[in-house]
């Protein structure tokens, strides 16, 4: 079955609804392609990507439109006509057949696309526009338009004057809510793609910029623009992205975290060099980038610069180094270390971002908790998971005498322990007891090692407790 | 007033390098200071090899304990994936027992050297950041790296070091060069190969949990003699 024909299928009589073998016995020339939904949701995506350049209020409303939310934005682009000729030209060039119909509601817009004329209609002639058109118009589902239709109501104009009650009782809410928003008497909202960033700055270029140099310059120019509302807000960025877009329409989006809330231009500037220096292909700018945008994603409350006093000062010098490193290498790859509460070793300690913001690392309270507890020393180095190992140790819980690792055979000459750590028993992996020892082999290096598992909890026919190197000491 | 212009000048001669004296770290070990000019040079470059790959552990012990005791400031700790993989990652509670406090290091993990080597120069050129040690886990990195990273070293004053996991063949740039593994009775050898301000030598270095600081095992055997004043020897 045919779901969309073009314009030369058109003429030659064909629509969607077809069967496709009755279209090739009409006209045995035809080319008929299998539908890719996916495709198809991939190609109104980037459409949708295109339009942000216009407003960052942009909803796919699938399968083939889009809802683009230009309030204040139109006059950037010279008028609305100016930006309806901008977006057809594009349309055009990609070979794509298009209607774009302007109106005061989201209703009314999509209404004249769908079933209307293509054009501006101004606020107000809502009601004017709507009358003629069919009641599928207002997006109501196909069995309340039967339903309608069965009573002899075809067009918006047919219910836009009959008492409301009877209407809602009869055919649902839907139907006069949908016809309330087309109208504007109630407001409907547009759910954008992206979330809207709350503080935004841009710029176009009559003459398209493709060097870094010039993208970093336009990086620094933006961020001082944006510099003033955030300082009249006290605010700082804490998430920043800019967004290039290409002339062909095509965007690139590249964004940056920060330590603590920034607010000073040069800092912004300094992390998308870093950015820029990290992208493992070039910009590619293609024929140049005709708009860029700066835009703060996620902000903070900062309080107002201080003179740094020595502390500070450092504290400061240290976020900087964060975020350029975390900017260049990745934000995971640059790590602090914390303490969570946790006695069991993996846990115990962990190393997060070090852009994010930790209220309590935990170490005095581990250095406590250590002092008090008299615990046996922990290695210097832990790998990342305890590796198995094949030991020999006196049943049922002795430390082991030797043991295999990594194909080289250790023979223990002192030992130290066991200390018994629980299992996670919370957790489903959380895996038996564990004893832990301390040993030094022959040539004096020393690991953490533990037996999983203690003798009297196995049954009988299970294997033998495990061993495994879980550190190493100095 | 002579006394004033010798003073005077010397605060505008711009550092030289390893001859001028930033400052030192001293290892505690009197033995082993004397032969270092009084302790491990700040502002330069320091290459601390493990003797076979399983002393990887004994190496950074003793890279850490050096950074404990110069560290005024920030560590930061720079190792390869491969290398964290396979000889695990700085283990937080195991650190503060070495007097490094986990709250003043960083540690970073690079997917290649070269990523390594940049981000060791980036954080040696921050007045924050008192020590940056680089763990290389395989292949030799050439002379013109280890110079950028002596000479960021230089100009900041930081503390580099480099651990190498097993002990390199090429002749090195670095200030010093030592080889370290770890020896029965909790113990560690520490072998001077390379020596910019003297002579070299080994010893065996115990850790006192009670001073937190090493002390010269019972039965060490030092290689060379310890180092009278040689001034001659010293770079021009």
């Amino acid at each position: 079955m045919l779901t969309a024909v073009d314009d030369a299928a058109e003429r030659l009589g064909l629509s969607p609804g077809l069967a496709l073998a009755q279209a090739r016995t009409m006209h045995p020339g035809i080319e008929a392609l299998e539908e890719n939904a996916e495709a198809d949701a991939a190609l109104l995506k980037s459409i949708a990507d295109w339009c942000l350049r216009y407003t960052p209020l942009v909803a796919c409303d699938t399968p083939d439109g889009l809802l683009l939310d230009i309030t204040g934005c139109a006059h950037l682009y010279g008028g609305e006509d100016a930006l309806v000729a901008d977006l057809s030209g594009r349309l055009e060039r990609a070979g794509l057949a298009y209607r774009i119909a302007i109106a005061g509601t989201i209703g009314t817009a999509w209404a004249a696309a769908h079933f209307g004329k293509p054009g501006s209609y101004a606020c107000g002639s809502e009601r004017q526009l709507l009358s003629p058109l069919p009641l599928a118009a207002l997006r109501l589902d196909g069995g309340t338009v039967a339903a309608l239709a069965r009573v002899g109501l075809k067009h918006i104009g047919d219910i836009a004057d009959l008492p409301r009650a009877p209407l809602t009782a009869r055919f649902g809410g839907d139907l006069l809510r949908q016809f309330d928003r087309a109208l504007g008497s109630e407001h409907e909202p547009l759910n954008p793609r992206l979330p809207v960033a709350p503080y935004v700055a841009e710029q176009r270029f009559p003459e398209p910029i493709a060097r870094e140099e010039d993208v970093l310059a336009t990086v620094a120019r933006l961020a001082s623009r944006l510099k003033i509302a955030l300082e009249r807000r006290g605010d700082g960025a804490r998430r920043i992205e800019l967004t290039l877009f290409r002339t062909d329409g095509a965007l690139r989006r590249i964004a940056a975290g920060t330590s603590r809330p920034l607010r000073a231009a040069e800092d912004i500037r300094v992390l998308f060099v870093e950015r820029l220096a990290a992208l493992a292909d070039a910009l590619d700018p293609g024929f140049g980038f005709d708009m860029a945008r700066l835009s703060v994603l996620v902000a903070e409350s900062a309080p107002s610069e201080q003179i740094g006093i020595g502390g500070a000062e450092d504290q400061t010098e240290l976020d900087r180094l964060t975020d350029r490193l975390s900017a260049r290498l990745g934000v995971r790859r640059v790590r602090k270390l914390i303490a969570p509460d946790s006695h069991h070793p993996e846990l115990a300690a962990a190393a997060v971002p070090a852009q994010v913001t930790v209220a309590d690392p935990g170490w005095e309270a581990l250095r406590r908790y250590r002092a008090e507890a008299e615990l046996s020393p922990r290695p210097l180095r832990l790998l990342a998971r305890p590796e198995p190992i094949e030991a020999v140790a006196e049943v049922p819980d002795g430390p082991p005498l030797r043991f295999r690792w990594r194909r080289a055979l250790h023979e223990v000459v002192a030992s130290d322990g066991p200390e018994r750590i629980e299992g996670a028993w919370w957790s489903e992996h959380g895996g038996p007891a564990r004893d832990y020892f301390r040993v030094e082999d022959k040539s004096g290096l020393r690991f953490w090692l533990f037996r999983a598992g203690l003798y009297r909890d196995l049954a009988q026919d299970t294997a033998a407790p495990s061993w495994f190197l879980h550190g190493m000491f100095a | 007033m002579l006394a004033q212009l010798r003073q005077t000048l010397r605060g505008l001669e711009r550092p030289s390098g390893i001859d001028s004296d930033p400052g030192t770290v001293t290892l505690g070990v009197p033995a082993i200071d004397g032969v270092l000019g009084g302790g491990l040079a700040r502002g330069a470059l320091h290459e601390i090899a493990a003797a076979g790959e399983a002393h990887l552990a004994a190496a950074t012990g003793f890279a850490l304990i050096l950074s404990a005791r110069a560290a005024r400031k920030s560590t930061i700790w720079i190792a390869e994936d491969m290398a964290l993989a396979e000889s695990g990652a700085p283990y937080g509670p195991g650190l503060d027992a070495f007097g490094l406090a986990p709250e003043r290091l960083l540690t970073l993990a690079t997917a290649r050297s070269r990523d390594l080597l940049w981000a060791m120069e980036e954080a040696l050129r921050c007045r924050a950041v008192s020590v940056v040690i680089g763990e290389l886990r395989h292949g030799d990195i050439d002379m013109v790296a280890v110079r950028r990273l002596s000479l960021a070293a230089v100009e900041s004053g930081a503390l580099a070091f480099l651990l190498r996991a097993s002990p390199p063949d090429d002749a090195s740039t670095a200030a010093t060069r030592w080889i370290v593994g770890a020896t029965p009775d909790e113990c560690l050898t520490a072998q001077l190969t390379r020596n910019r301000r003297g002579p070299l030598g080994a010893w065996t270095l115990q850790w006192s949990d009670d001073d937190e600081r090493f002390v010269l095992a019972a039965s060490a055997q030092p290689v060379a003699a310890p180092a009278a004043d040689r001034p001659h020897r010293k770079i021009a």
